[in-house]
C-alpha cells in the first residue's frame, strides 16, 4: 500500500502545483520573452528556460499540466456517467436487454478507439470541449462491464429484496441501494480511466488534433520540446518527465485500489 | 471450436457493417467540407466539384455507392493528396505500417513473455518487484514521449542509429520505430505473464509434476507457461489496436511514410475519402486480429472451444 499512497501525494503536489504556480509567475504561458528566446535552465528570470520563440517553460508547464487534468477530469466524468448508467441498466434489468446491452459493448472494445475519437475530431472542429466529450464517449467499456458484473451480484443480495418487498421502484433501488455499495470499485475504475484518458489526450495534442494553440497541454509540448529537441533538450525532458510522472501514479494508485476491491 | 467461431463472426460483421455506415453519416454531418478553402470558388466550380464527387446525391445512396465502391477495393480519390486515390496512399502505407506493428509485435511478445517468466522464476524477490515495477513504467509511458527520447538518446547523444525516414526498409531505420512501439505492449504482456504464471503454478497438474521431481525450469516451460498465456492471448486484440494507433504516432516522430501518416494529414486536412478508409481498414484489421487471438485462445485452453 506505500506505494500507491506515495502516488496518491505525488498527485496532488502535481494538481496543487498546476493551480497554485501559474498566477505566481510574472510571465504568462503564452507571453513571448524577446530577450531569452531559446534560454536554457537556471537563466534568471526563467528557472525552467525558455521554448523557441520565448515563453517561460515552467509557466507552459504549469498551464500545460492544468489543461491536460482538467481536460482528463472532465473526459472520466463522462465516462464514468455512461459507464456506470449503462452497467448498471443491464445488470438490473438482466436477460436479454443485458445480452444485448453487453454484445454493444464487446461489439465497441473491438474498435479502435484512437481512430472513433479522432474521426469525431475531424467532423465536429478541434475543440476542446469535443475533445473530453469524444474521449469519454469512448473509455467507458471497462467501467459498464465492471458496474454490470457487481449488479449483477448486489441484485441477489437480501438488502435489496427486502427494498423491493417494501415497495421501492427500480430506480429508487439502483440509485439508494446499489450505487452506494459500488463506490470503492468505481472509484479504482476511475482512477484507472483517468490515465487512459490523459494518454488520448496528450496523444491527439501530440498529433495537432486534440487541444488547440494558443492553450496549451502536455501533449502539446511534449511535440513542441521534439520538434526543438537537438538544440534544448529540456524543452522535451520537462513537460514529458512531468507527463509521465501523473501516469505513472495514477497508474501505480488505480492498481493499488482496484486489487484491494477485488479482492 | 466451430461454434467459438460462428459466435464471433456473428458480432464481427454486424460491428463492421455498424463501423462502415456509422462513419459515413458522420463523415457527411460534420460542418465544413473539403473546397472550404482561403479563397471562395465561384458556385459554378462548386455545383460541378459537389456533382463529380456526388455529394449532392442522397444520403442513402452516396452509402449505396459508397459500399459499392468498397467492395472493389476503392477508396475514392485522396482529396488533399490530389494526384493519388485513396487505394494508392494505402497500397504505399499500408505494408510500412503493418511491418512496423509486426516487428513491434514479435519484439514485445518476445521481449515481455521472458521478462514474465524472469519475474515469476524469481517470485518473492527483489528482482520480480523491481521487474514487475518496471514494466508498469513501461505500460505508462506513452510511444510519444519513448519515441523522441529514444531519438534524443541514441540518434542525436550517441550518434548509433537514424532516426528520421523509412531508408528503404534497411533494420538500422527501423530499430529506434519498433522498439519504441513495442514497449508498452511489452509492460502489458509481462504483467499478463507474470499474473497468469502465479496462477497456473497453484495448480495441481504443475504441482504433480514438481512432485515428479521435474526441474523447476521444465515445469514452468512445459507444464505452467501455456496455460499461463491464455490472457496473453486474449491480449493480442487490444494489442494489435494499441499498435495500429501507436504506429499513427511513431510514424510522424521518425518521419516514415507509412499509412498512419496520411491518415494524421488526411484528419488535420479533412481528407474524407482518406480518414473513412483509414478507420474502416483498421477497424477490419483488428476485427479479423481478435477472431485469430480466439482461435489461439481455444488452442491454448481446450476447455473453453465448446
Amino acid at each position: 500500500m506505500r506505494r500507491g499512497v506515495i502516488s496518491l501525494g505525488l498527485l496532488v503536489l502535481v494538481v496543487m502545483a498546476a493551480l497554485v504556480v501559474p498566477p505566481l509567475l510574472p510571465w504568462s504561458y503564452d507571453a513571448i520573452d524577446w530577450d531569452a528566446v531559446r534560454a536554457p535552465p537556471l537563466s534568471p528570470g526563467h528557472p525552467l528556460g525558455t521554448d523557441s520563440v520565448g515563453r517561460d517553460l515552467l509557466a507552459r508547464t504549469m498551464m500545460g499540466a492544468r489543461v491536460t487534468l482538467a481536460v482528463a477530469a472532465a473526459a472520466a466524468a463522462v465516462s464514468l456517467l455512461i459507464g456506470v448508467a449503462w452497467g448498471a441498466v443491464a445488470g438490473w434489468c438482466g436477460g436479454r436487454i443485458d445480452e444485448a446491452m453487453m454484445r454493444v459493448v464487446d461489439a465497441l472494445y473491438a474498435l479502435p478507439f484512437m481512430f472513433v475519437v479522432i474521426l469525431l475530431m475531424v467532423l465536429f472542429g478541434r475543440s476542446i470541449l469535443l475533445v473530453f466529450l469524444g474521449i469519454g464517449a469512448v473509455e467507458w467499456l471497462t467501467m459498464a462491464r465492471v458496474v454490470r458484473g457487481q449488479v449483477l451480484a448486489l441484485r441477489e443480495r437480501p438488502f435489496v429484496t427486502a427494498a423491493e418487498a417494501a415497495g421501492a421502484g427500480a430506480g429508487r433501488i439502483i440509485v439508494g441501494h446499489i450505487l452506494p455499495n459500488l463506490a470503492g470499485v468505481v472509484i479504482a475504475y476511475l482512477l484507472l480511466t483517468i490515465p487512459q484518458v490523459v494518454m488520448v489526450e496528450s496523444f491527439l495534442s501530440f498529433l495537432g488534433l486534440g487541444v488547440q494553440e494558443p492553450l496549451t497541454s502536455l501533449g502539446i509540448l511534449v511535440k513542441e520540446g521534439a520538434d526543438d529537441m537537438d538544440v534544448a533538450p529540456h524543452a522535451l525532458l520537462l513537460p514529458g518527465g512531468l507527463l509521465v510522472l501523473i501516469l505513472v501514479c495514477l497508474t501505480i494508485a488505480g492498481e493499488r485500489l482496484r486489487d484491494r476491491f477485488a479482492a | 471450436m466451430r461454434t467459438l467461431l460462428l459466435r464471433r463472426l456473428a458480432t464481427a460483421l454486424p460491428t463492421m457493417a455498424a463501423v462502415i455506415v456509422l462513419s459515413f453519416i458522420l463523415m457527411r454531418l460534420a460542418p465544413g467540407g473539403p473546397f472550404d478553402g482561403e479563397r471562395a470558388l465561384d458556385p459554378a466550380t462548386q455545383a460541378a466539384l459537389t456533382r463529380a464527387y456526388g455529394l449532392d446525391l442522397p444520403l442513402h445512396q452516396q452509402i449505396g455507392r459508397y459500399v459499392a465502391r468498397l467492395a472493389e477495393g476503392d477508396f475514392g480519390p485522396s482529396l488533399v493528396y490530389r494526384d493519388f486515390t485513396v487505394t494508392d496512399l494505402v497500397a504505399q502505407g499500408l505494408p510500412i505500417s503493418l511491418s512496423l506493428g509486426a516487428l513491434a509485435l514479435g519484439v514485445a511478445l518476445v521481449l515481455g513473455v521472458a521478462t514474465g517468466l524472469w519475474a515469476a522464476s524469481s517470485a518473492g524477490r527483489w528482482t520480480d518487484e523491481a521487474l514487475m515495477l518496471g514494466m508498469t513504467l513501461l505500460t505508462a509511458i506513452p510511444s510519444f514521449v519513448t519515441g523522441p527520447l529514444l531519438a534524443l538518446v541514441f540518434g542525436l547523444m550517441i550518434g548509433w542509429l537514424p532516426i528520421s525516414g523509412w531508408g528503404g526498409g534497411d533494420p538500422a531505420h527501423l530499430t529506434l520505430p519498433v522498439i519504441a512501439l513495442a514497449l508498452p505492449v511489452a509492460g502489458a504482456i509481462a504483467k499478463l505473464t507474470r499474473a497468469g504464471l502465479a496462477t497456473a503454478l497453484e495448480q495441481d497438474h504443475v504441482r504433480t509434476a514438481r512432485a515428479r521431481g521435474l526441474a523447476p525450469a521444465t515445469v514452468l516451460l512445459r507444464h505452467a507457461l501455456r496455460p499461463a498465456l491464455v490472457p496473453v492471448a486474449s491480449y493480442l486484440g487490444p494489442a494489435a489496436a494499441g499498435l495500429l494507433t501507436g504506429a499513427v504516432v511513431i510514424e510522424t516522430v521518425f518521419a516514415l511514410p507509412g499509412l498512419g501518416r496520411y491518415f494524421v494529414q488526411g484528419a488535420l486536412n479533412r481528407d474524407y475519402p482518406l480518414v473513412l478508409a483509414v478507420v474502416t481498414l483498421y477497424a477490419g484489421l483488428i476485427i479479423l486480429f481478435n477472431l485469430a487471438a480466439d482461435l489461439i485462445y481455444g488452442w491454448l485452453d481446450p476447455r473453453i472451444r465448446g
